[in-house]
């Protein structure tokens, strides 16, 4: 075990650009419930270089937005982090900070949040509070981090939401959540999000709960006030058109773990594992023949409850290989001939 | 919002006049009178009343009449403010009501405030540290909270007060401040006397509410809003009391409306231990006597009460929350 | 995630690992109730208390209402070991003419013998077996009368352990009853409501309104003033359980309309009739397994309420009346601070009341969170 360990960290580090502003190593983590023990990280690795896109791909259930939580270290109070650290970098120039080792709720932790990291979550129509005016939540955010002055909130609050595309920001900004609509509300909490320039910006699916022509919109807006403000984003969806739309680079979950990443076009062109292969297969496509079946992946995620052995998607693959797949468990390593594709299968070794 | 409060005005009054009839109707049912009580008890001191007097009295006091015109001379009058005369002690019935239900009412406040004061912290506490040992005990003293009768928990406090504190029993007041003018000796004496009562009223109420409190923040707790709070990097207790107090506090904003008129008359058996002059022990006697005018009206005046207490809870609910406030 | 996970924070000891979903779903209430130690205990202390409760006449030596002039407050009875086994010191009554109080002296010198399964008044084995035999009593020789108090005897000198047996029969069972009733009036009425709607809704709506417009304890207390007296003590006690019912069910049947409601338009009811079944068959099918957890709670959770209720009619005279007895007849001894401090042992009924309310409420508790998690 740790001697896979350390060979996927090297893995890791060749992968490490210069300048990250996120790199997340051999991050373990447990839920202990009385139903038994939750393991929802089993050694991510991952970064995220300054100013791009990554894509974090899989299943429900897949630790995605578990790896998001804990860069904010907000996973719930039942979890434990068994392994692994959570280096941020807010500049270049700067000292990384290992997140991990910074007090859950201490200051250096609460600095970070929403100011050098912010969030957006899945609902829009439960992550806004319904009792406080969406201009008053804004400037929360902006009052706690950049300044003391109401008036001068205020107008960083208005201006906000005109870059997010509000029609009227004043009459916005007076408006309370349940007077919005689902996009507006997901804008609303971009602006929030952006409030104080981040470095990074987690998106855990942001555009699930809305309809098609509102989630073109808000991409569009993220991608542009992205290109603007130079936020670096790690975007979580189970949505591959979404990545394939948004990002620089994919990371693809399965179980806890990262079993593959690529830069957006070896994913699509180019894809090795088993799991990602049969993924693209479930998206339906222009153009292809329509006798065609849509492919899906047999069987379900296992129990979370249960620990798998050898490679934790072996039941669940059709190029298996019995006695090996079913007993050990791959490592992360470089597809032949790249220095940036990545995969943990045995088909490759 | 004017309209929805004028709506709620008029329904109210509808109702109370429904809850008037209804009410005097049951408390009207027991056969006999206070009068035939009257009557009896002088009979037994040795007096008789010649036949012709107990006919002026049965008339006066209406007891012959049918239930819909003794009805509607009593609603006629108490509406003109006049409420009629007891039969017990012929004093007005609305003199003999207002003295004690400002006691009463200012006794439930106080309990109110204090319910407040002390359910909401705890309840905040044992669901932020839940299933931790003191959440145990918390819980644990709450279950026995609601389950000791008040009026037994009054007993013991009696007890403890006036053998350990050498506490005065009993009333409002000492004897020697009973009529003088408010000082600040008369209203230690007084505070001496009241604060069991407080403490019995509240406990129930109290415990109730903390358990209230601690689901209803459990729930909003899992609320994204709640994580976006955090997020923001606000300190955990900001984003306790303002993001999710605020929405959890519904229940007791609410209990306003229900607890007040529970508390007025849940110290009817604390006022009997404690012999306070309060409406409880008045309303209870009026039944036994069958004094129907005097039960009649303390049971619509409680009526009364519960109504509004609902409208204003309502009206404070609208203000804490936006959602209820544009609808 | 969150909620799984914080729900089951409590035993993290747990290490068992099996197939979650497999599992029916009342053993997994079973299993989450048993989590709960506390509901459990409770659910024990009941058990123990209704059983004593059922064989109330075996275990009372005594009937509840023999007065007995010379035994007026005697304390709680002292058991001592002698020749025969268990038995009790003599007792002497003497008046303490300072104070006006009887007061007690053991006589050290005779031990009255501890007899089981002797013969007594006559009484019926739940309600049908006719017997005489209790399960303790004295033996005293003919010319000394003295009896065995094992909770003490109030001012008539009536056992107090024999009337706290009588008087749960009555207070144990009347909320009880009362609870039953009023949930069975909720369900029916609020399916009702919810199921026709219309005018029916509009009536029975209207109803709940104006009885929820009185506050339950002074209409609770008007309506049992307004009880006949002179009827048997079993049909004073039906009709006090009939007056809780009447008013207690208003807020089941709410709840009951709402779900009715919820489910008449849930996409489950649409497909189960556009599958062909009939409304009949989906009220039984569907809604009333879905509702009734619920009823049950809700029910489980209005027992101590009800109980509490009794006892406070009972103790404000509008209850049960003397001479039958209840738990809230027994406190009406025990209101004043005297008797109290004079004679401690009349707060025995108080004790077993609040024991009896105390495991009502773990256990509905306790119930709620098996039942409904989450809710």
């Amino acid at each position: 075990m740790s001697e896979s360990t350390t060979q996927t960290n090297s893995v890791a580090a060749a992968l490490v650009s210069e300048d990250d502003v996120i790199r997340v190593q051999d991050l373990r983590l447990n839920f202990y419930t009385n139903l038994g023990v939750v393991r929802a990280l089993n050694g991510v690795n991952f970064n995220i270089p300054r100013g791009k896109v990554l894509g974090v791909v899989g299943e429900s259930g897949c630790g995605k937005s578990q790896t998001g939580l804990a860069i904010m270290q907000l996973t719930p109070s039942v979890g434990r982090y068994e392994a692994g650290q959570i280096l941020f970098r807010e500049f270049a120039s700067k000292e990384p900070v290992d997140i991990l080792k910074l007090d859950k709720n201490g200051p250096d932790m609460r600095k970070i949040r929403g100011n050098n990291i912010s969030m957006i979550f899945q609902e829009p129509m439960t992550s806004l509070n319904p009792c406080y005016t969406v201009g008053a939540q804004i400037e929360e955010a902006i009052l706690l981090h950049q300044t003391q002055d109401k008036t001068e909130s205020r107008k960083r609050a208005i201006d906000i939401l005109q870059k997010v595309g509000m029609p009227n920001p004043e009459r916005i900004a007076d408006s309370f959540p349940h007077q919005l609509s689902g996009g507006m509300r997901q804008r609303a909490m971009i602006a929030m999000a952006l409030s104080c320039t981040p470095t990074l910006l987690i998106a855990d699916e942001p555009t699930t709960a809305l309809d098609v022509t509102t989630e073109a919109q808000i991409l569009d807006l993220m991608r542009d006030l992205q290109n603007e403000i130079g936020t670096s984003i790690m975007f979580i969806t189970h949505n591959l058109g979404v990545v394939a739309q948004m990002c620089d680079e994919v990371v693809v979950m399965y179980l806890g773990r990262v079993v593959e990443r690529a830069m957006i076009d070896d994913l699509f062109y180019d894809p090795k594992h088993p799991y990602t292969i049969m993924l693209l297969r479930s998206i339906p496509r222009l153009g292809v023949n329509r006798d065609m079946r849509l492919e899906s992946i047999k069987g379900s995620v296992p129990d979370p409850y249960s620990q798998v052995n050898g490679c934790p998607f072996h039941e669940r693959c059709p190029s298996a290989i019995p006695g090996v797949c079913d007993t050990i468990m791959p490592d992360e390593i470089f597809v032949a001939g790249s220095q940036t594709h990545t995969v943990r299968c045995h088909l490759y070794t | 919002m004017l309209n929805y409060v004028l709506r709620r005005v008029v329904n109210m009054v509808v109702l109370l006049v429904v809850v008037s009839f209804v009410g005097f109707w049951i408390i009207q049912l027991p056969p006999g009178s206070i009068l035939d009580v009257q009557i009896n008890r002088l009979r037994q001191q040795g007096g008789n009343l010649p036949e012709a007097q107990i006919q002026a009295l049965r008339e006066r006091y209406g007891v012959d009449d049918p239930f819909l015109i003794k009805y509607w001379k009593w609603i006629s009058r108490s509406v003109q403010g006049d409420f009629g005369t007891s039969f017990q002690t012929d004093q007005s019935v609305g003199e003999r009501i207002f003295n004690r239900l400002g006691i009463s009412l200012g006794l439930s406040l106080t309990a109110l405030l204090f319910t407040w004061l002390v359910s909401i912290p705890i309840g905040v506490y044992s669901a932020t540290h839940r299933y931790s040992i003191p959440d145990y005990v918390i819980t644990f003293i709450q279950f026995l909270g609601l389950s000791i009768p008040g009026f037994l928990l009054a007993l013991i406090l009696l007890i403890v007060a006036a053998q350990l504190w050498n506490q005065p029993i009993g009333g409002l007041f000492s004897p020697q401040y009973a009529d003088a003018p408010w000082s600040w000796g008369r209203f230690v004496d007084f505070v001496q006397h009241i604060w069991i009562a407080v403490v019995v009223l509240a406990v129930g109420a109290t415990a109730g509410l903390t358990r209230v409190m601690r689901a209803n923040l459990l729930d909003v707790l899992n609320m994204q809003y709640v994580q976006t709070a955090r997020a923001k990097g606000l300190k955990e207790g900001i984003v306790i009391w303002k993001h999710a107090v605020r929405n959890a506090i519904h229940p007791l904003v609410m209990a306003l409306g229900t607890l007040l008129p529970a508390l007025v008359v849940g110290e009817a058996l604390i006022a009997i231990i404690l012999s306070m002059p309060t409406i409880g022990p008045l309303y209870l006697d009026a039944l036994r006597t069958q004094d129907m005018y005097l039960a009649g009206t303390i049971l619509v005046m409680l009526s009364a009460l519960l109504l509004i207490g609902n409208l204003v809870a309502d009206l404070l609910l609208a203000w804490v929350d936006p959602r209820v406030r544009l609808e | 995630m969150a909620t799984v996970a914080e729900e089951l924070q409590r035993s993290r000891k747990t290490k068992k690992v099996e197939d979650v979903g497999s599992i029916p779903q009342w053993k997994l209430m079973v299993r989450r109730f048993r989590q709960s130690r506390l509901s459990v205990v409770a659910l024990g202390v009941l058990l123990v208390m209704y059983t004593l409760m059922i064989l109330g006449d075996f275990l009372a030596p005594y009937p509840h209402d023999t007065l007995d002039s010379n035994a007026t407050f005697t304390p709680p009875t002292q058991l001592v070991w002698g020749p025969e086994g268990l038995g009790v010191y003599g007792l002497k009554q003497e008046l303490d003419t300072e104070k006006f109080q009887w007061y007690y002296t053991t006589d050290t010198s005779v031990i009255y013998p501890l007899k089981f399964f002797v013969p007594g008044y006559e009484y019926r084995l739940f309600a049908i077996i006719p017997m005489n035999v209790h399960l303790f009593g004295i033996d005293t020789p003919g010319d000394v009368d003295q009896k065995v108090f094992l909770w003490g005897a109030d001012k008539e000198g009536r056992d107090l352990f024999s009337r706290v047996m009588k008087g749960a029969q009555v207070s144990l069972t009347l909320g009880f009853v009362g609870v039953l009733l009023s949930v069975t009036i909720g369900s029916i009425v609020g399916t009702a409501s919810g199921y026709f709607g219309g005018a029916v809704d509009n009536i029975i709506q209207r109803m709940i309104e104006l009885i929820r417009s009185f506050p339950d304890l002074p209409l609770y207390m008007a309506l049992a003033a307004a009880l006949p007296l002179n009827v048997p003590v079993l049909v004073r006690f039906f009709l006090i359980t009939i007056i809780i019912a009447l008013i207690g069910w208003t807020g089941l049947a709410r709840e009951v309309r709402g779900k009715v409601l919820a489910f008449a338009s849930a996409d489950y009811t649409n497909a189960a009739l556009a599958a062909g079944a009939s409304h009949w068959y989906i009220i039984t099918k569907h809604l009333i397994p879905n509702a009734m957890s619920h009823i049950i709670v809700v029910g489980m959770l209005a027992i101590p309420g009800a109980i509490g209720l009794e006892t406070a009619l009972s103790f404000l005279g509008l209850g049960i009346l003397p001479p039958a007895v209840s738990w809230g007849v027994l406190l009406r001894d025990a209101q004043t601070i005297q008797a109290v401090v004079s004679y401690p042992w009349l707060l025995l009924p108080v004790a077993c009341l609040i024991i009896a309310v105390l495991s009502f409420n773990l256990l509905g508790d306790g119930v709620r969170d098996a039942v409904d998690p989450y809710g």
